[in-house]
């Protein structure tokens, strides 16, 4: 066992240190792909901790993406607020919302737990598209992004993609890292036995409702700070950011992903942005062929690619084991 | 403006665009009621029906011969889904089969935009409809009459075979509980095959029938869809008569949200998906699983 823990150590160690030398290694434009594919692994991975572990199906997450998008945005137009406050306003605007709306949503699970969870979607998505002298409707507002202000050491200008690049790293890795954590903590595991059998979880003593709702306000959160971040290097916002085609990609994402998985997500995300990046660039009817890949997966890999990597694996493994023996 | 002499004509509205959602969910509430489906095909499945119509109008020149062959050819793709795709990955789970109906909107969509371009079509309507009635001091299009009328008699067939056949009942007997189904004897696979057929041909023709009314354009099934999605909910899963209150509600909503509050239009019909998803999770006049 310990064998194996090593081997992941090092997988991931080697993982953040080529992350770490990334900007040096490939050409800007390669870079912001990268960017994107980091904010949003935060966002499917905290995504996943509501869905894959906590067994809650949400159809309107990008309504916490969203508010932290237009939070973010909006704080630096009117209050001149420097980049970290700003995504840290959008991961609590976001959490603030997700009380309000959580209070009823976690009361249910199951199909009614989606279905209400976009309808708030969707009533926060109007408010962004009528109130247009707040949030400029459908034009969204533009806004560049701040300089990141450090007390006792100064602002570092973060215009240069190299800059802002190793600030969604260290944010991203730091959250992501923390939600690993979480997953571990007592808390996340009750919420494992929730999804199991909500019923059987309660007759033991523990507090369904309260703890369905912590985990609901901790993946809002990181959606929150996920579309602070998104809008901040995007250096603009509209309601594409909070409508219902965000939520269903995220879903996809995850699914594509894998589950069950922690870090499926990630492989997701990965797989999908280089994916539309590369067959937008080739061919018009990447559409097509998106539809087709979605299709295949659920078809011939319903684990996603990390479930299929991970089979692979241990194949693989297997087959040495054996040779060794 | 004074607003009591164009009540009539604004009830109307409502009504007309309130009955043709009812015609695209009957079919998706009795899908996602009784196999659990949330079908996102189903608004492309309303596309093809306007674009199979232009083209056997295109072909034939006749109205009524399209008003007749394109729902019965977007049931067989309907058939087609169901029986290649959807049977295969029931067993994974509602995500699964969501994702799978996301995959084939996609096609559907981009195959249209190959087939006949992203250029919205004009859709010509027979002579006999082209006109327009006088009523209530004023005149309104035949054309929308006529979706009435359609809308109406397939509420009426809909509801007399649901509840007056034998078929019908087995199929609503399915919905409650079609485990118990499936251990009477009936074929529950099959049972589902011809429900995602005959939902697809409901979509078909509310197609054939939405095309002229509102813009035929590869894009219009996902314009439809979140107020179909509305008033499925709304209405209840699985319930026709909830489908239809919805559907007139939602048309009505935005007809005369419209009128007088254009900016909480688009509000309020989510504010009440809301409200009613909290106070009663099951729908208008769904009933209790």
């Amino acid at each position: 066992m310990t064998h194996y823990r090593i081997w992941n150590w090092l997988f991931l160690i080697s993982f953040l240190a080529l992350l770490a030398f990334l900007p040096g290694l490939i050409p800007e434009f390669s870079l912001n792909v990268v960017i994107t594919m980091l904010i949003y692994s935060l966002f499917a991975i905290a995504f996943n901790i509501l869905f894959g572990q906590a067994g809650l199906l949400s159809f309107g997450h990008a309504a916490y993406f969203g508010t932290g998008a237009y939070t973010s945005i909006l704080v630096y137009k009117h209050f001149g607020l420097s980049l970290f406050p700003g995504i840290l306003a959008g991961g609590v605007f976001s959490v603030l919302l997700g009380v309000i709306f959580g209070v009823f949503v976690v009361r249910l699970s199951g199909m009614p737990f989606a279905l209400l969870s976009l309808a708030f979607n969707m009533l926060i998505y109007a408010v962004a598209e009528k109130w247009r002298t707040f949030t400029g409707g459908e034009d969204g507002i533009a806004m560049q992004r701040p300089d990141l202000f450090i007390p006792g050491f100064g602002s570092i200008d973060m215009f240069p993609t190299v800059n802002f690049y190793y600030f969604v790293l260290i944010i991203v890795v730091l959250c992501i890292a923390y939600c690993w954590w979480f997953t571990k903590t007592p808390l996340g595991r009750i919420n494992v036995c929730i999804r199991e059998n909500e019923e059987r979880a309660g007759f033991v003593g523990y507090n369904t409702y309260t703890t369905k709702l912590l985990v609901y306000l901790v993946c809002a959160f990181f959606c929150g700070v996920a579309g602070a971040l998104a809008s901040s290097f995007d250096e603009f916002v509209s309601t594409s950011m909070i409508n219902m085609v965000k939520s269903g990609d995220i879903l996809i994402t995850t699914f594509v992903g894998g589950l069950g998985i922690f870090w499926g997500p990630i492989a997701g995300v990965c797989f999908l942005t280089y994916l539309n990046d590369t067959l937008s660039s080739f061919t018009k009817h990447w559409v097509l062929i998106q539809g087709a890949i979605f299709i295949a997966v659920v078809m011939y890999a319903p684990d996603g690619i990390s479930g299929l990597l991970l089979r692979i694996k241990n194949r693989l493994f297997d087959r040495f084991k054996i040779e060794k023996g | 403006m004074d607003y009591i002499s164009i009540l009539p004509i604004q009830i109307l509205h409502g009504l007309v665009y309130g009955m043709l959602l009812f015609l695209l969910a009957s079919g998706l509430t009795l899908i996602f009621g009784m196999m659990g489906v949330l079908n996102f095909a189903h608004g492309a499945l309303y596309m093809i029906g306007a674009y199979f119509s232009f083209s056997v109008l295109l072909w034939t020149g006749q109205f009524w011969l399209s008003l007749i062959i394109a729902p019965v050819l977007v049931a067989l793709v309907g058939l087609l889904i169901e029986r290649v795709f959807l049977r295969k990955v029931h067993v994974y789970g509602h995500v699964a089969e969501l994702l799978v109906t996301f995959g084939i909107a996609f096609i559907l969509e981009d195959v249209v935009m190959i087939l006949w371009g992203s250029e919205p079509l004009k859709i010509e309507i027979p002579a006999i409809l082209a006109g327009s009635l006088s009523m209530f001091g004023d005149t309104y299009p035949t054309y929308r009459l006529f979706i009435l009328v359609v809308s109406l008699l397939v509420f009426v067939f809909l509801s007399l075979i649901l509840t007056k056949t034998r078929a019908g009942i087995i199929v609503r007997a399915a919905v409650d509980n079609k485990e118990m189904v499936g251990a009477l004897g009936f074929n529950v696979p099959l049972i589902f095959l011809l429900l995602f057929g005959v939902g697809a041909w409901l979509a078909g023709l509310a197609g054939v029938i939405g095309g002229p009314y509102l813009m035929t354009h590869p894009g219009m099934g996902a314009v439809i869809l979140v107020d179909l999605f509305v008033v499925v909910v709304l209405g209840g899963l699985g319930s026709i008569r909830g489908a239809l209150l919805a559907a007139i509600l939602i048309g009505e909503i935005q007809s005369f949200g419209v009128l007088f509050l254009p900016q909480f239009a688009l509000f309020f019909q989510y504010l009440l998906l809301a409200a009613v998803l909290i106070l009663k999770p099951e729908g208008l006049l769904g009933e209790k699983t």
